[in-house]
């Protein structure tokens, strides 16, 4: 690998070139199918994905199971739009906020567009709940019911909005869901065609509102709106953070190094090699992800690293040899072994992170790790090349300068101080260590797992004022669907023609007991239940069509009993079955996790208190099937028969409980799969059923468990890995511990520390153990090498440490500073991941630098006698 | 009985009748006896199937007695008594239809032991849960829209009609299809402000029953849901002779059986 070096020294301008060659070549095979899509079919374009859901692999079971259940019960994403009035005492229930809110309705239908596939995107029309498009049933006078649009059209005056709010409170299914608990806002539900234009319908719907005047607030919010937001706000992230960051690294190096024009070259390894990446990372058709747009800022700090310790060794050897060439012969010599083993760390602490179940994480992992190599290749090529190419004299005055009255920088002398530390308060370190420990032990076990979308933007973004606005007044604007169903059917029809025909045989009608022999016959034809028992009722109504008047009668009852016999398996009609839902229901409501449920069984009870006459106690589950039935078909004699589906299956086979949470913590959604796994195992459910979660806010919870599990196993193989490298790399068991132990003893710190602030252990800071794993050994590889090298020099430790903490330790140094400082401006992003990302990412480096420096010499110390047994004994 | 029946094909050419100016109310007035008012009486058994987007299948079956007040294409009594699904048999619809005012409808839910008149709100909500509305089983007052005559060709005449109450409707206008010889509308269209389709109905087939011509399939979809209701009569029979009297919130729980076997 010298060889390369050398090479590059030898045609320093051949390699730059190339360099700058491959990533124009990168840029294009980018920007040409980005640009013309049309033009270049056969590259990849640029693809950006901020679906959370992606977080689970496509063939993931319960994401599967999540879009055919929103499939079967026709369920959309929904964008929410929650209208309050705060001066009028009551709220939006007036004449002109009604109108507005009526306005926006009727546009908000009429979102919609042709994508670029032709496909048609918007708004699902039909399914928008708001006042205007849903019915209200009353009583309307004795014996009368009535069915009408809650809000045809704008109210005429104040007191007509005040009776929609009315109404509106009176049916469960709108109250708390439509209009507030409070009865001063109202919410609108705006299905969309997919999560991904929701960014697009929230522009049009605001533009619509700017045009209203009045004191109305309208908020926005929902899952899909926050994380289609996201995306958005991502850009602004890279467009900000890494161009700063890139400022701030070379501002630094220019500090420490005093020479603008020699920094400038580990800035061009650090493009170079971001751009090669994110180019391999698109080119090869992955989408920028929340996970890998963060690659360009990881990149950047972890390239310039290597770099630092050549112009470091470089800057303090230059005086010495007075010759470019001879000094970066001699630099490059002394730091190719623990840049590449440096580098293999990062890499494989990366690479790691592909043995998680989560496909954007693993695609963060290896674009990472391929970018630490590449990274790697630039620096022993590109620096060495341009360092060449600078012209000897530039070189005068340069380098690490030391007056003979021993006058020192800054850091020297502090680097010095803390060297004598460690030897003289080696055991004081080590009892400060362990007590440490303690501390992070109990943090670590206070750590609360928990993630929320929506709290991925800053408490005072708009997302976030709007979800608590909302969650405050309405039942809640997570959804969660929980999905009942009865068991499977035997598909043996024989034995089901038996049966039925020896029931029939026990009705005691004589049209049953005639017909009962046919069903085996039957069963020969018939290709499943439904269609034995239809073929059965065909031929009866045959035999109708002959029989007298006086057996008319028993036949038609013969002919209800078969209708209803092949009913039997639509279990929710079933009023036991129903009854146990109200239980359900009321259950979640008492755990407080849920805000409101909705179900078939609100359905039923509502259409039945309506039938008789709005009475409170009329509001129950009617006691036979065929009366439920009845309250089904009514229902369905409204403006929107099809919301029954999204209830239920039309075979009454499957239910679907609409969940609405206040709040989108995984933490809640966990709790309540809890309670509701007590609920069925302390209250059996009648005739089998089971069932099953689904939804956005369940989702979520799935993909959180992967990653946490995920992630343990890629941080305990990766330090493995590492432990291994390390052994090899010392050619001891000790040495390979001893370089675990900074990055050891800091991941836990930060662990606790996080435990401790009651910080949630979310989707950033799982990630974290690994990215690293990867960067903090690099330190004590650096430490550890350096020290065994020059204790070959000295006779013990004492002497070693003086030199240690002189060039080696200052090279450390400046790395611990540009990379700590390096991953400050993600803080400046408004997204919290990255603003969590980077102060914990900036608190592990610079954590890890310290420890480095101060328990691995405080180790040396104490196992001094151990560590360099080999090198006395040869003395 | 229904076999022997010659088949009217939909476009026999032959019958063309040379084009002269029509006045439209006519052409509507003729349509809407076509549709709602040949002969005194009536009685079909429906075989209904409404299929959702995903093409799942609801049926259901029932009987439909018809009755005309007088010769005027005014007054009229329907009766529909429900035979499957089996859970909601003997459920009786009624409408009684008024000229004056909005129509009174009863419904009879024999498992709740109710009978329920429904308030003449709105006419334009569906029929038990299919893409059929009320207002398309009994028929929609002819002197509500505004009618224009569009175009004619050599089989249709094509209206357009314009709601005189926009509020009172969920379309903006819709078009028809008249058929030139039997007068029976054999599409309609129902369209939004943009002019979007909202839902069609058309006419599968028409049949000659007792020498009326008569759709004995039709079908209407719903474009925005995606759904559509297919409708298939059987046992289609003209002045059946029904008394005035089984028309009333009496025979609402006593199902006339005469009248429905």
């Amino acid at each position: 690998m010298i060889h390369i070096s050398e090479t590059a020294t030898r045609r320093p301008k051949v390699f730059l070139w190339a360099s700058g060659l491959f990533s124009l070549i990168m840029i294009m095979l980018v920007a040409l199918p980005s640009i013309w899509p049309t033009t270049f079919p056969m590259l990849h374009a640029i693809q950006i994905d901020t679906d959370p859901e992606n977080m689970l692999a496509a063939d993931e079971p319960a994401r599967v199971f999540h879009n055919a259940q929103k499939k079967v019960f026709s369920l959309y994403d929904m964008v929410v739009v929650g209208v309050v009035n705060e001066e009028n005492p009551h709220g939006v229930f007036n004449k002109k906020s009604l109108a507005n809110i009526y306005a926006l309705t009727e546009f908000a239908k009429k979102i919609e567009w042709q994508d670029k596939q032709g496909k048609t995107q918007g708004v699902i029309s039909v399914d928008l709940m708001a006042p205007s498009t849903v019915d209200n049933i009353e009583p309307g006078g004795p014996g009368v019911v009535k069915f009408e649009w809650l809000m045809n059209r704008p109210p005429a005056s104040d007191a007509e909005a005040l009776s929609i709010l009315k109404k509106a409170q009176n049916l469960p299914l709108l109250n708390g869901t439509i209009v507030s608990e409070d009865g001063k806002a109202v919410a609108l539900y705006i299905p969309i065609t997919s999560k991904n234009i929701s960014y697009n319908v929230v522009e049009k719907l605001k533009g619509k509102i700017a045009e209203f005047d009045g004191n109305d607030k309208y908020y926005i919010t929902g899952l899909p709106v926050a994380q289609d937001t996201f995306g958005v706000e991502m850009f602004v992230q890279m467009a900000i953070s890494a161009p700063m960051a890139m400022i701030l690294i070379f501002l630094l190096m220019w500090y420490f190094f005093k020479k603008a024009s020699l920094v400038v070259s580990p800035m061009i390894v650090a493009m170079v090699s971001v751009i090669s990446t994110m180019g391999l990372l698109i080119v090869t058709g992955n989408t920028v992800h929340i996970m890998s747009s963060m690659i360009p800022i990881f990149i950047m700090p972890i390239a310039v690293l290597d770099a630092i310790h050549i112009l470091s060794d470089f800057y303090d050897k230059y005086p010495r040899y007075k010759d470019r060439c001879k000094t970066i012969q001699h630099v490059m010599k002394e730091l190719s072994a623990p840049m590449l083993y440096t580098t293999l760390t990062t890499a494989v602490g990366f690479a790691s992170l592909a043995l998680t179940p989560i496909p954007p994480v693993q695609t963060f992992g290896i674009f990472v790790s391929i970018g630490v190599l590449l990274a790697w290749f630039f620096t022993i090529t590109l620096v060495p090349a341009y360092i060449l190419l600078m012209p000897e004299e530039s070189f005068a005055n340069f380098g690490m300068v030391k007056d003979d009255k021993g006058q020192t920088t800054l850091l020297t002398r502090i680097l010095h101080g803390l060297g004598r530390v460690t030897y003289s308060g080696a055991k004081l370190i080590m009892l400060a260590v362990f007590i440490l420990i303690g501390v992070a032990w109990v943090g670590v076990n206070k750590i609360v797992i928990n993630d929320n979308p929506v709290k991925w933007f800053a408490p005072d973004h708009e997302i976030r004022i709007a979800d608590r606005a909302l969650n405050e007044r309405f039942a809640g604007t997570y959804m969660a669907y929980l999905m009942l169903e009865g068991p499977a059917e035997s598909d043996d029809l024989g034995a089901y023609a038996k049966a039925m025909a020896d029931d029939m045989r026990a009705q005691n009608s004589a049209p049953l007991t005639t017909m009962a022999p046919e069903l085996a016959i039957l069963a020969q034809q018939a290709k499943d239940k439904k269609q034995l028992v239809n073929l059965l009722i065909k031929k009866m109504e045959q035999r109708m069509e002959t029989v007298s008047d006086e057996e008319w009668d028993s036949w038609d009852n013969a002919l209800t009993w078969a209708g209803e016999y092949m009913n039997r398996g639509e279990i929710f009609k079933d009023p036991e079955v129903l009854n146990y839902m109200s239980r359900l229901q009321a259950y979640l409501q008492d755990t407080g996790l849920v805000g409101k449920s909705n179900s078939l069984s609100d359905v039923v009870r509502t259409v039945h208190r309506e039938l008789f006459m709005g009475k409170p106690e009329a509001y129950r589950i009617p006691d036979s099937r065929a009366a439920v039935a009845e309250t089904l078909i009514t229902y369905q004699n409204s403006h929107r028969p099809q919301d029954l589906w999204h209830f239920v299956t039309p075979d009454y086979r499957k239910t679907n409980m609409w969940l609405q949470l206040k709040s989108g913590d995984n933490r809640d959604m966990s709790a309540l799969i809890e309670k509701v796994d007590q609920f069925f195992s302390e209250n059996p459910a009648p005739d089998g059923i089971s069932y099953d979660w689904f939804g956005l806010t369940y989702i979520n919870v799935i993909w959180q468990d992967k990653m946490v599990s995920g992630m343990a196993e890629a941080f305990i193989g990766s330090f493995i890995i590492v432990l291994i490298m390390m052994v090899f790399l010392f050619r001891s068991l000790w040495w390979g511990i001893m370089a675990m132990v900074p990055l050891t003893f800091t991941i836990g710190m930060i662990y606790g520390i996080i435990g401790l602030i009651g910080k949630d252990y979310d989707m950033p800071v799982a990630v974290l153990s690994s990215l690293s794993l990867g960067l903090a050994v690099d330190y004590a590889i650096h430490f550890l090498a350096r020290s065994r090298e020059m204790r070959k020099k000295f006779t013990n430790w004492k002497d070693t440490s003086e030199a240690v903490f002189g060039e080696p330790a200052r090279a450390i140094a400046r790395n611990i500073i540009v990379v700590g400082i390096g991953f400050m401006p993600l803080l400046a992003a408004p997204l919290v991941p990255y603003k969590t990302v980077g102060v914990f990412i900036s608190a592990i480096l610079v954590l890890a630098g310290i420890a480095t420096l101060t328990i691995l010499p405080a180790l040396i110390r104490l196992f001094e006698g151990l560590l360099f047994k080999k090198n006395i004994e040869r003395m | 009985m229904k076999h022997m029946l010659k088949l009217f094909l939909l476009l026999p050419l032959f019958w063309a009748v040379p084009a002269h100016a029509i006045d439209v109310m006519d052409v509507v007035k003729k349509a809407n006896h076509m549709s709602y008012y040949q002969a005194n009486d009536g009685r079909a058994k429906v075989n209904m199937r409404i299929i959702d987007a995903q093409g799942r299948t609801r049926v259901r079956e029932f009987i439909i007695l018809r009755r005309d007040d007088d010769d005027t294409d005014t007054g009229q009594r329907f009766y529909v008594y429900f035979n499957k699904p089996a859970d909601v048999k003997k459920m009786v619809f009624m409408v009684i239809k008024n000229m004056d005012r909005g129509d009174d409808r009863w419904l009879y839910l024999p498992a709740l032991d109710l009978v329920k008149r429904i308030a003449a709100s709105d006419e334009r909500t569906s029929f038990v849960g299919s893409n059929f509305y009320y207002e398309d089983v009994s028929g929609r007052g002819i002197n509500e829209d505004t009618h224009t005559l569009v175009k004619e060709d050599d089989n249709y005449y094509i209206i357009k009609s314009i709601p005189k109450d926009p509020q009172a409707v969920e379309f903006a206008s819709y078009k028809s299809w008249i058929h030139k010889s039997t007068f029976l509308p054999i599409k309609t269209e129902y369209y939004d402000a943009a002019g979007e389709k909202l839902r069609s109905y058309s006419a599968l087939k028409v049949d000659m029953v007792d020498g009326y011509p008569t759709v004995t399939a039709s079908s209407m979809e719903d474009h925005k849901t995606g759904g559509k209701t297919l409708m298939n009569y059987s046992a289609v029979k003209y002045n059946v002779g029904l008394p005035e009297n089984i028309f009333t919130e009496r025979y609402l729980r006593k199902a006339p059986r005469k009248y429905l076997r």
